[in-house]
């Protein structure tokens, strides 16, 4: 293709990244919570019993789990006879200050599952965290041991953050968490991407555009995949101000979690009360939340059926990448349906 | 490890993004807070105060949600009142018939 036309056709796929369709299987709202919202996607073929709830991240959205129409975990998940939940976590804003991690741990999560019980008329839920979302799953089975879980899946989920390259800058002491966590009540998501951006610089910042701008050249650009990769990564909502000070402070300033130190509302999370049908699923490229920082929840948790899935692939792209519908995905419903039978 | 990653994970970049961090949450707080007492000046509603209605409807939603458990709490223990009821008396409903 001829420089000139590639430039147009460059800066096309650039300046309309924002119009490409995310999360288009059709769902409906169950509940809503201050900014959080249950929603429950439509299917006509539900086999399972057991209903599984998908969690995601304070930081970016959960339309990743529905990226795009023929690359979505959500349709997959239907497709194999699965009824599915999402708890999105919603944009927080200034107001939402005061939601520190117990919000979420103590009481949105665990409002979020009973209203899923009782859409579904189920007993036992599956719950599916991803990155903060599996931490924040991961400390509401260790918290609540009448908890309707029966399987918990935690993907690349940060447990450990000793010698984490992200914990290498907020952990040291020069980092004053309490400083940005009093300027904004609600910790604007452009910054927190722009943190996490910096930690592959050149991949982030230079690479992604240089690959887009060559495929453009060649004709092999594929806008399909691209635009609706790219909108999920700029779509970032803010991060309540509390909730981001716990999280710097509890898991990476002092790493509270495998140290058995972490309270909430005065109860000790103690990873050894996991006691659910346990998937740990990690990824070999990921700078996020390497392996070694999820590995050490096989030295507490006390669940008898624990398997551990260990791919290639970085934070995200092992789970949305265009490769994951035939390398991950049928091994996570395989998992799951094995114990979702009544 | 690209050369770009390992410089990023050295600490003097860690310290110099600690200060650059600090700088910039400072400067973009100074800035906020010119421009909400601008706003109320003016008699304008600034973003606190905004904030601040919000955070009275969050209040009042929490309360919301503490009556929405209870209501469910009453249902689902009338719902099982029922079906042992229905069981002692030798007829089994269904729980489309007992709500």
């Amino acid at each position: 293709m001829n420089p000139g036309r590639a430039a147009v056709e460059y800066a096309n796929t650039l300046l309309t990244t924002e119009d490409a369709a995310t999360g288009t299987t059709p769902r409906d709202v169950v509940w809503t919570h201050r900014k959080v919202t249950l929603y429950r996607y439509r299917s006509s073929q539900r086999e399972h019993a057991v209903p599984v709830l998908l969690v995601f991240a304070l930081i970016n959205r959960p339309t990743i789990f529905d990226l795009r129409p023929g690359n979505s975990f959500v349709s997959f998940l239907l497709e194999e006879g699965f009824d599915v939940f999402l708890l999105d976590w919603g944009e927080p804003d200034d107001e939402d200050a005061d939601m520190g991690l117990e919000a979420y741990v103590c009481d949105e999560l665990p409002w979020g599952i009973r209203e899923t019980l009782r859409a579904a008329e189920a007993d036992e839920v599956s719950l599916l965290g991803w990155c903060i979302g599996g931490t924040v799953c991961a400390m509401h089975c260790a918290l609540t041991h009448d908890t309707a879980v029966r399987n918990l899946v935690l993907l690349t989920t940060p447990i450990d953050t000793t010698d984490s390259r992200y914990g290498q800058w907020v952990a040291r002491d020069s980092f004053d968490v309490d400083l940005v966590a009093d300027a904004y009540p609600a910790i604007p998501g452009r910054m927190i991407d722009f943190a996490n951006k910096l930690l592959k610089p050149k991949t982030n910042f230079w690479d992604t555009y240089a690959n887009l701008w060559e495929a453009t050249r060649e004709g092999k650009a594929r806008r399909d995949a691209y635009q609706p990769m790219a909108k999920w990564v700029a779509d970032n909502p803010p991060f309540p101000s509390r909730a981001y000070r716990e999280w710097i402070t509890w898991m990476y300033k002092e790493n509270r979690l495998v140290r058995g130190r972490m309270r909430l509302r005065g109860r000790r999370v103690d990873l050894r009360a996991i006691d659910q049908n346990l998937l740990v699923v990690t990824a070999g490229a990921d700078h996020i939340a390497p392996p070694p920082g999820t590995a050490p929840i096989f030295d507490f948790v006390s669940s008898e059926d624990v398997t551990h899935f260990d791919r290639p692939g970085g934070h995200i792209g092992l789970m949305a990448g265009s490769r994951a519908r035939e390398e991950i995905w049928p091994d996570l419903a395989g998992w799951l349906a094995e114990r979702c039978s009544e | 490890m690209e050369k770009d990653e390992q410089l990023v994970q050295r600490n003097a970049f860690g310290e110099l993004l600690a200060m650059a961090t600090e700088n910039v949450v400072a400067l973009a707080k100074i800035s906020a807070d010119v421009g909400d007492l601008t706003v109320r000046n003016l008699r304008l509603a600034g973003r606190r105060d905004i904030a601040r209605l919000g955070q009275q409807l969050a209040r009042t939603e929490d309360k919301l949600e503490s009556v929405l458990q209870e209501v469910e709490r009453l249902q689902d223990e009338l719902r099982a009142e029922r079906e042992k009821a229905a069981r002692t008396n030798g007829a089994p409903r269904s729980r489309a018939q007992s709500q």
